[in-house]
């Protein structure tokens, strides 16, 4: 079900119109706080994060290209291939906004591991949010909340999206994913 | 450590979302009105002397 123009916050709207562009130029998925937002949790946010696959300069210079075009600036430069080779390149992320706008922001960033690509592959829309966006699989959500990220609001996040999706989630899926962060993000 | 009320909000509202389909109005009175203030206030601090400046450095971008 997506959700009519009126009931679609501020956050929604711009992270909608920003993925519109992003899509055209490769896969994304959005991560993080956002996810537990889209799901109602009821606690501010001024960005939203979100994962991109990796992709080459000239691909870049083109994405970035488009989002200049509909509007949207990046806060660290103007310059795509400063963007691309002193951030994206060296694993930093950077951050948009529409054009004359402090916030809300996005923090885009490229994937670097396998765990990253895996999800961008995997990703897929949440009918629950309404939203015309990619998100990982709840189940890798909830894992990256409690095994990585872990700050209280992580934990909370975590929380709130189990309720929600109490009677479906699948717990065996949730472990084996924490093992593979173990893996890949903690060794 | 939160304690144990603030808790018990989180799962209450986690429930009340999960049960009506018009959360959705609830909360975007909450974000929208939280952006917007913001929005309002960096308004100020832009009219501000060196106000720009100013901005960016609370947002860290200098």
């Amino acid at each position: 079900m997506k959700r009519g123009i009126n009931e679609r916050t501020i956050l929604d709207k711009f992270a909608e119109d920003f993925c519109e562009v992003i899509e055209k130029h490769a896969k994304y998925i959005i991560c993080s706080g956002f996810v537990a937002i889209s799901h109602g949790r009821s606690r501010g946010t001024e960005d939203i994060d979100i994962l991109i696959e990796k992709i080459n300069f000239e691909k870049f210079k083109k994405l970035h290209e488009d989002l200049v075009k509909n509007n949207f600036e990046c806060m660290q430069s103007k310059n795509s291939k400063i963007i691309f080779k002193e951030y994206l390149e060296n694993g930093n992320s950077v951050r948009y906004t529409r054009e004359k706008e402090y916030l809300p922001e996005m923090e885009l960033k490229f994937a670097k591991d396998e765990i990253d690509s895996e999800q961008i592959k995997s990703r897929m829309k949440l009918p629950f949010t309404g939203l015309d966006l990619y998100f990982p699989r709840i189940e890798e959500s909830i894992a990256f909340k409690e095994e990585y990220l872990k700050s209280q609001k992580d934990l909370e996040d975590a929380r709130h999206l189990r309720i929600i999706y109490e009677d479906t989630l699948d717990e065996n899926y949730i472990e084996k994913f924490k093992e593979k962060i173990r893996k890949v993000k903690l060794k | 450590m939160r304690d144990k009320t603030h808790n018990e909000q989180i799962e209450r509202w986690a429930r009340y979302v999960k049960e009506n389909p018009n959360w959705k109005k609830e909360q975007k009175l909450f974000l929208d009105s939280q952006l917007i203030n913001s929005k309002n206030k960096f308004k100020k601090i832009l009219s501000l002397p060196d106000g720009e400046n100013k901005l960016k450095r609370i947002r860290n971008l200098n």
